[in-house]
Order: C-alpha cells, then structure tokens, then sequence
C-alpha cells in the first residue's frame, strides 16, 4: 500500500496539470478569438455599405468564433499532454532541488522549468515547422509564440507555487 | 481547481452553442453569401472540372466600379504576385508571408493558363487554368467572374470547388471542421478587399478624366 501513495500522488499533480493547461488553452483561445473578432470585423464595417454589413458582420463572425473553438479543442488535447508532462517535471525538479519547499526557490525553479520546457518546444516546432516559421509580422510573433509562452510561464509559476505549498503541507503532516 | 473546472465546463459550453448556430444558421448563408438564385445556378467557367466529391459554393459582392478596374485586383492574385488582398493580417498569422499590393502592377496584369500561384510562401500552389481578361479568371475550378450591371457597377461571383472530400473521412473533418469556415471569412475578405481597391480605382480613374 505505502508503495502505491506516490504514484497516486504523481497521477494527481498530473491531472490537475493537464486540466491547468486545457483551461490555459480555452482562456487564450476566447482572446485569440475577441482580437480576431474584432479587428476583421473593423475592416468589414469600413468597406460594406449599412444594408449589406448585418449578414457578412454575423457570418464572418460566427465562422471566426467556430474555427477558433475547433482549432482551441484540437490544441486542448495536445495541450493537456504538455500540461501533464510539465506537471511531473515541476513536481521532481521541486522535490530534487528545493527539498525544504522554500517558497522564493520554488518559484524560481517553476520559472526556470518553464523556461527549460519552452526552450524545448519551440526547438522542437522550428524544426517541425521551419519554413512556416516567420518573425517579421507582428501578429505570428505574438499570437503563436510571445503570448503562449507568458502563459506557459505563468501557469508554471503559478502552478509550481501551489504544488511546492502542497508538497509542504504533505511534508509537516 | 473547482474554479478552473467550471471554467472548461462553460467554455465548453459556449463553444459547443456556437458550432449549433453555425451549422444551423451561418453556413447555409456562407456557402452562397451574396449570390442570388440565379448566379447560384448560373453556368460558369471550369464548371465541368468540378466532381460531384467536392462541396461547391457561390458567392457575390457588389462593386461600383467599372469591371476593367475590378480585373486589375484579380489579375494580380496570388502570393507570389499582389496578393489575395484578403486580411494580410489573419494570412500572416498562418504564416503566409502575404503582402497584399494597394497599387496594381504592370507586370502582373496579364496572367496566363499554366502561371503559378502560390497561396502563401512556401505553401501550397496552384496555376491559373482559364483567363479571359475583364471577365474571368479561374485556379483549377475557383473561379472569380465579372459581370457587369450597368457603366458603373460590376457583380463579382466566386465559385469555389472544396477539396474532393466525400471518399474520406480525415478530410471531410478537416474540410468542415476548419478549412471552410477559414475559406469562407477569407474568401469574403478577399472580395471586401476587391471590391475596396476597385472603387478606390474607379475614383481615381474619375479623377484623372
């Protein structure tokens, strides 16, 4: 029975870790969405005359509204492995090399974790991706890269914290 | 993580409203936006190279302006050349590396069958199969069509031909799920961006007499 604990323990932070990551992915997709929303329909308002804007305004809209939660759906579930895998990463680093759970070091080790992970991702996607690959539109560099990355970092922040007071709360009792 | 659970769960929600209106409301005005019943039905170009494994929409904007100074805007298409002039914004997003041209180019202005067009750079292309210059022009079946209403005024219709879809499965999710609705707000982008150089050229076509 004692043998089993930590991996329930382990299955846990998991979890909770994949659920962060797809509610991250939903969060960013309904502003990717508001921002995609808003300026195209900026640009129709400007071209279309008043009695022709209502339906293209809707259209165009919902069509942008559907397309993102599909793609935000398909993104949830890779992102939930990335969530899951980082989870059990924080989880070891924080174990390994803050084992008196002091807060300031859990922090700095979650943002170094982070920062280890994204490093490693987008090595990745470059060599997946490398012709698709582009930083000179302003759009591409924020919208793909600059804005998930803060939100990685954060969530890893944020999460790392929790789960170092966790794993010190777990440690006194 | 109570919070962040109910978070997904509205989300979710949300979503799954969103894609009901869209299936039950807006892809049916999508799929022939603009068009009257007849330009719907009406014969066009490289309709013969359209399989019955395609899903087909037509659809139709306004112009005032003449359809000489709504050709320039087609004749130009393509990454490679002046762009789709649709949201350079929302193409670049997807990595196009589009640059959608304000001033029509000489050079650009006589396109020929078998001429490439790349949809973004290095992404998929495709050639012009059919031209006829102030009337139509036509990539493998998508076809953009002039017809003008008097002296001033010109109706662009668009037919576009889906991929074949129907003999499999990935590619119907991937057609319906994500390829339409994107083709449908860039499409009509494409001839909100038209339909904008155009007039602006007619004005100053105006002007110049």
């Amino acid at each position: 029975m004692n043998i089993s604990r930590p991996n329930i323990f382990y299955k846990s932070v998991a979890y909770n870790g994949a659920v962060a990551a797809i509610a991250a992915v939903f969060a960013y997709s309904l502003i990717v969405m508001m921002y995609v929303l808003i300026r195209s329909s900026a640009t129709i308002y400007s071209i279309m005359e008043t009695g022709e804007r209502t339906t293209i305004l809707l259209a165009s809209g919902f069509s942008v509204a559907y397309s993102v939660a599909i793609f935000s759906l398909l993104m949830a579930a890779f992102s939930s492995v990335v969530g899951l895998v980082t989870a059990v990463i924080l989880k070891k680093s924080l174990l390994y090399f803050n084992p008196r759970f002091n807060f300031r070091k859990a922090i700095l080790i979650s943002g170094l974790t982070a920062s280890a992970l994204l490093t490693v991702i987008y090595l990745l996607l470059y060599t997946l991706l490398e012709d698709w690959m582009t930083f000179n539109y302003i759009e591409t560099l924020l919208f793909w890269f600059l804005f998930p990355a803060a939100v990685f970092f954060v969530a890893c922040i944020i999460g790392g914290g929790k789960l170092n007071k966790i794993l010190n709360t777990g440690l006194q009792n | 993580m109570k919070q962040i659970k109910r978070f997904i769960k509205y989300t979710f929600i949300f979503y799954a409203v969103i894609a009901s209106l869209y299936w039950s409301f807006i892809r049916p005005v999508n799929m022939n936006w603009g068009a009257t019943s007849a330009e719907i039905t009406m014969k066009m170009p490289e309709d013969d190279v359209i399989s019955s494994n395609r899903v087909v929409s037509t659809r139709a904007i306004n112009i005032q302006a003449r359809k000489e100074n709504v050709w320039i805007w087609i004749a130009q298409t393509g990454q490679n050349r002046g762009g789709f002039n649709s949201y350079s914004w929302l193409e670049n997003l997807f990595g196009a590396k589009m640059v959608n041209n304000d001033l029509p180019n000489p050079e650009w202005q006589n396109p020929q069958p078998g001429d490439t067009v790349y949809y973004g750079k290095n992404q998929p292309f495709t050639v012009v199969s059919l031209v006829k210059p102030d009337e139509y022009y036509s990539l493998n079946g998508w076809t953009f069509y002039l017809q003008p209403v008097d002296a001033d005024n010109t109706r662009l219709i668009v037919r576009y031909p889906s991929m074949e879809i129907k003999q499999s499965n990935f590619n119907a999710f991937y057609y319906y799920a994500l390829f339409e609705p994107l083709h449908f707000v860039m499409e009509s982008g494409m001839m909100m961006g038209i339909k904008q150089r155009a007039e602006r050229q007619q004005k100053l076509t105006k002007n110049e007499h």
